[in-house]
C-alpha cells in the first residue's frame, strides 16, 4: 500500500472532483450556448434551475460570463479550475510537475480569454478541453501507484455522476456513468478512507437500475452519492 | 534598438574571457519560449505583500552565466575545502570546542550567536555531518577572483530553479547545448538523493515543508517528485517509542528514516524550541537524539553561518585541514574588534555594512546611500552593538548580460553554489544566479525582486 497521507487523500480525491466538473461544465454550457443562440435565449434559467439557483445574471451574456470566467461564482468554470490547482499544486510528487503543468495551461487559457471570445464559445472552449484530456492522459501514464489513480478517479466519477444527474443528463448515460464509477469503486481498498458505504451504493444501484424509478428518484441518489464517504469513518481512521 | 516582440528567436555570441582563455560560446535562445514554458510548469516563488500571500513567476533571463572548465575546478576545490572545515567545525562547537580553548574563533561570537543551540550540545548527528546541503554565495570581481559572500547551511534553497531551468531550455533551444559542451546539471536530484540515502537511518525519506504558503514549495515539491521522497506537513508526522513516522491515510505508519526539513530549527520541536510552533512535530528532538532519524540539515547549523562567524571561515580551514582557504572572503571587518570598529566608523561611508541577525537581502546597508544624519545614528549603534553587524569592503563585482525589453542591459548578479556532503562531498556543475533587475542595485535576492539565470559550467 502506498504512503498516502490523510491530507493527501482527500487532495486526490478533490483533484478529481474538481478538474471533472471544470470540464464537465464546460461541456454543459458548451451545450446551453447552441441551444440559446437560436432556439431559446433564456434557456440559461433552466440550467441554475438544476442548481436550485436564481436568475441574478439578466441575459445569457452575463450569464455565460460569470458561469466561465467568474472566479467567485462557486459554479463557474475558473472557479473549479483553480480548486483543481489549489489541490493538485500540493500533488506535484503523486501527480507529476508534467500533469500539473496541464492546470497551469488551462488556468493560463482560460485567463487569456476576454469576453467576446465567448461569442464563439464551442471554438473558445476547445483548447481548454484538449488539455484536460491531455492532464487525464498524463495521469493515466506518470502517476504509477493504482491506488492513488483510483483515488483521483473515484473523484472523478463521483462528481460527473452528480452534474449529469442534476443537469438532467439521458437516462442511458447516468447508467453508464455508474457503471463506471462502480468499476473504481471496487478497486479501493477495504479499510480506506474512500471505500464506499455499501448501504448508500445499493440505494444507488436499486433506483438506477431502475429507469422509472430512477426519474422520480434523482434526489435520492443525489443524497446517496453524498453519503457514499462518511467523513466520520475517515477521522476514524486517524493515528 | 533591436526590439524583441514578435520574434521569438535571436541569437547572441558571448565572449568570455577568462585567465588568457576564450571561449566563444553561440547560443540561439529561444527566450519567450522558454519564460512560457517555466510559466506553465509553475516556477513560481511566494512572498507575502501587505499581509497577502501572493505567488509569482520567477523572472528568468535566458542569457546563462558561463564558468570555464578550468575555472569550475578551483571553485569547486574552493568550495568543498569550505564545506569540510565548515562541518568539523560545526562538530567541535558542539563536541570539544578545541578551536575555542586554541584561540582561533573567540568563544563571544560561537555563544552569542542566535544559531547556536545548546539543545544540541553533545549531540552527533548521523554519520557525522551536519551540513548536508550548504548554498555558498559567491560573486566573481571585475578581477576574475571568485569571492565568498556567505555560507548558508541551514536550509539554503534555489536549486530547483536552475534545476528545471535547463531542462526546458533544453526543450526549447536544443541546439545551444549540442555545440557548447555544459556540464549536465540535471543530476542534482540524484545528489540529493545519495545524500539523503547515505545518512538514513531506516525508513523513507521525507521532505517537510511548512506547505503551499511558504515561499519555496515549488522547490520542496519539486525535489520531493524528483528524489521520490515524501512530501509531508507536520501534523503527518508523530514520533513513537523515540522514532519519527508518517501517518498514512489508511490508519498505518511509515517509519521515516531521514528528514529533509524545509522549517527553521526553532520550529521544528515545540516540545525543545519554540513552544508555539504550529508547524513542528513534538519529540522530534527525541528521536533525533536517539539517533533513529536524520535531520538535513542537522540542527544548530546556524552557529557556522552566522555572519559574524564568516569572517573567521579562513582560519577554520587553516586549523581543521592544515590549508590555506582557496577561495577568498570579502574583505571584512567586525567592529567586535576596536581596529576594526575604529576602521568602520572612519570608512563607514564607502563600506557595506551587514546586520548579523537578517537574511534575505535584508539588514544589508551601503554606507553610500545614507545621509549624514543616517551615518551618524548608525555610527552609534555600531558603538552600542559592535557584535550585531559585520562591514565589509564593497566588492567591484562582475556585472552580466540580462535582456531587458529585448535589449542586453548589464546588471550585478551572484552565484548560489550548492555542496552536497554524504559519503563524499560534492559540488553540483551549476548554482543559482541571481541577478538585480534594478540598475543601481547589489541586491539580486528574489525576495527583493531579483530574477535568476541557469549557471553553465563547461565541460571541457
Amino acid at each position: 500500500m502506498s504512503n498516502i497521507s490523510i491530507e493527501h487523500g482527500d487532495r486526490l480525491y478533490w483533484l478529481g472532483r474538481y478538474a471533472e466538473r471544470f470540464f464537465t461544465t464546460m461541456k454543459s454550457l458548451e451545450r446551453l450556448h447552441d441551444k440559446v443562440i437560436d432556439r431559446d435565449s433564456e434557456h440559461y434559467k433552466k440550467y441554475l434551475e438544476c442548481f436550485g439557483l436564481p436568475d441574478t445574471y439578466g441575459d445569457s451574456k452575463n450569464f455565460f460570463e460569470s458561469f466561465i470566467l467568474d472566479k467567485n461564482n462557486t459554479c463557474s468554470v475558473a472557479y473549479s479550475l483553480e480548486r483543481a490547482y489549489d489541490n493538485g499544486i500540493v500533488l506535484r510528487e503523486e501527480i507529476s510537475t508534467e500533469a500539473l503543468a496541464y492546470l497551469q495551461l488551462a488556468m493560463d487559457k482560460l485567463y487569456g480569454l476576454k469576453g467576446n471570445s465567448l461569442k464563439g464559445l464551442a471554438v473558445t472552449l476547445l483548447p481548454l478541453q484538449d488539455i484536460m484530456f491531455s492532464f487525464w492522459g498524463c495521469i493515466m501514464d506518470n502517476v504509477h501507484s493504482e491506488e492513488i489513480r483510483n483515488i483521483i478517479f473515484c473523484g472523478k466519477y463521483v462528481e460527473r455522476l452528480e452534474l449529469y444527474i442534476r443537469l438532467k443528463y439521458r437516462y442511458q448515460l447516468i447508467l453508464r456513468e455508474f457503471e463506471r464509477l462502480c468499476t473504481v469503486l471496487n478497486r479501493i481498498p477495504e479499510n480506506t478512507p474512500y471505500r464506499f458505504n455499501e448501504k448508500q451504493l445499493s440505494v444507488m444501484e436499486e433506483i438506477i437500475r431502475d429507469s422509472e424509478r430512477y426519474s422520480d428518484s434523482r434526489n435520492e441518489v443525489l443524497s446517496a452519492l453524498a453519503k457514499l464517504f462518511e467523513p466520520s469513518k475517515r477521522k476514524d481512521l486517524v493515528t | 534598438m533591436f526590439i524583441l516582440k514578435h520574434l521569438f528567436c535571436f541569437a547572441l555570441k558571448i565572449l568570455l574571457l577568462r585567465k588568457g582563455v576564450i571561449y566563444v560560446i553561440n547560443t540561439v535562445l529561444n527566450a519567450d519560449e522558454i519564460n512560457q514554458l517555466l510559466r506553465r510548469y509553475g516556477v513560481k516563488f511566494g512572498i507575502y505583500k501587505n499581509g497577502q500571500f501572493k505567488e509569482q513567476f520567477f523572472p528568468f533571463d535566458p542569457i546563462p552565466r558561463v564558468i570555464g572548465a578550468d575555472d569550475f575546478r578551483v571553485i569547486e576545490k574552493g568550495l568543498v575545502q569550505r564545506a569540510d572545515a565548515l562541518n568539523k567545525f560545526l562538530f567541535d562547537i558542539y563536541h570539544e570546542k578545541n578551536i575555542i580553548r586554541d584561540g582561533v574563533v573567540p568563544e563571544d561570537f560561537v555563544y552569542i550567536s542566535s544559531g547556536y543551540l545548546p539543545q544540541c550540545e553533545g549531540l552527533t548527528p548521523p554519520e557525522n555531518i551536519y551540513s548536508h546541503i550548504s548554498g555558498i554565495d559567491l560573486v566573481e570581481g571585475k578581477d576574475g577572483e571568485w569571492y565568498i559572500l556567505e555560507d548558508n547551511l541551514r536550509i539554503p534553497s534555489g536549486a530547483s530553479y536552475p534545476l528545471i531551468a535547463r531542462e526546458l531550455t533544453r526543450m526549447a533551444s536544443p541546439d545551444v547545448f549540442k555545440t557548447n559542451g555544459v556540464a549536465d546539471n540535471r543530476n542534482y536530484a540524484n545528489l540529493l538523493k545519495d545524500t539523503m540515502d547515505f545518512v538514513n537511518r531506516g525508513g523513507i525519506n521525507a521532505i517537510l515543508t511548512p506547505g503551499r504558503y511558504n515561499s519555496a514549495y515549488f522547490e520542496h515539491s519539486y525535489l520531493a517528485e524528483l528524489t521520490g521522497a515524501s512530501l509531508v506537513q507536520n501534523d503527518e508526522l508523530f514520533v513513537e517509542d523515540n522514532m519519527l513516522w508518517q501517518k498514512t491515510y489508511s490508519g498505518g505508519k511509515t517509519r521515516v528514516g531521514t528528514l529533509y526539513r524545509r522549517i527553521s530549527d526553532e520550529y521544528l520541536d515545540p516540545l525543545t524550541f519554540n513552544l508555539e510552533s504550529l508547524i513542528g512535530i513534538p519529540n522530534l528532538m527525541e528521536a533525533y537524539r536517539s539517533g533513529n532519524v536524520a535531520i538535513m540539515n542537522a540542527l544548530g547549523n546556524g552557529v557556522a553561518d552566522d555572519k559574524g562567524i564568516y569572517y573567521f571561515v579562513p582560519k577554520m580551514i587553516k586549523y581543521y585541514l592544515g590549508e590555506d582557504a582557496i577561495l577568498k572572503n570579502a574583505p571584512t571587518y567586525l567592529p567586535f574588534y576596536e581596529d576594526d570598529r575604529d576602521y568602520v566608523l572612519k570608512n563607514i561611508d564607502r563600506l557595506v555594512i551587514k546586520d548579523v541577525a537578517e537574511a534575505g537581502g535584508y539588514g544589508v546597508i551601503f554606507g553610500s546611500d545614507l545621509s549624514d544624519e543616517k551615518i551618524e545614528n548608525l555610527r552609534q549603534t555600531i558603538k552600542r552593538e559592535p557584535r550585531r553587524f559585520i562591514a565589509q569592503e564593497v566588492i567591484d563585482f562582475k556585472d552580466l548580460p540580462i535582456l531587458e525589453n529585448g535589449e542586453q542591459v548589464m546588471r550585478k548578479a551572484d552565484l548560489r553554489a550548492f555542496v552536497l556532503s554524504g559519503e563524499t562531498t560534492r559540488v553540483w556543475a551549476s548554482g543559482l544566479t541571481r541577478f538585480s533587475r534594478n540598475p543601481d542595485s547589489f541586491v539580486v535576492n528574489s525576495s527583493q525582486g531579483g530574477g535568476f539565470k541557469d549557471t553553465w559550467v563547461l565541460s571541457r
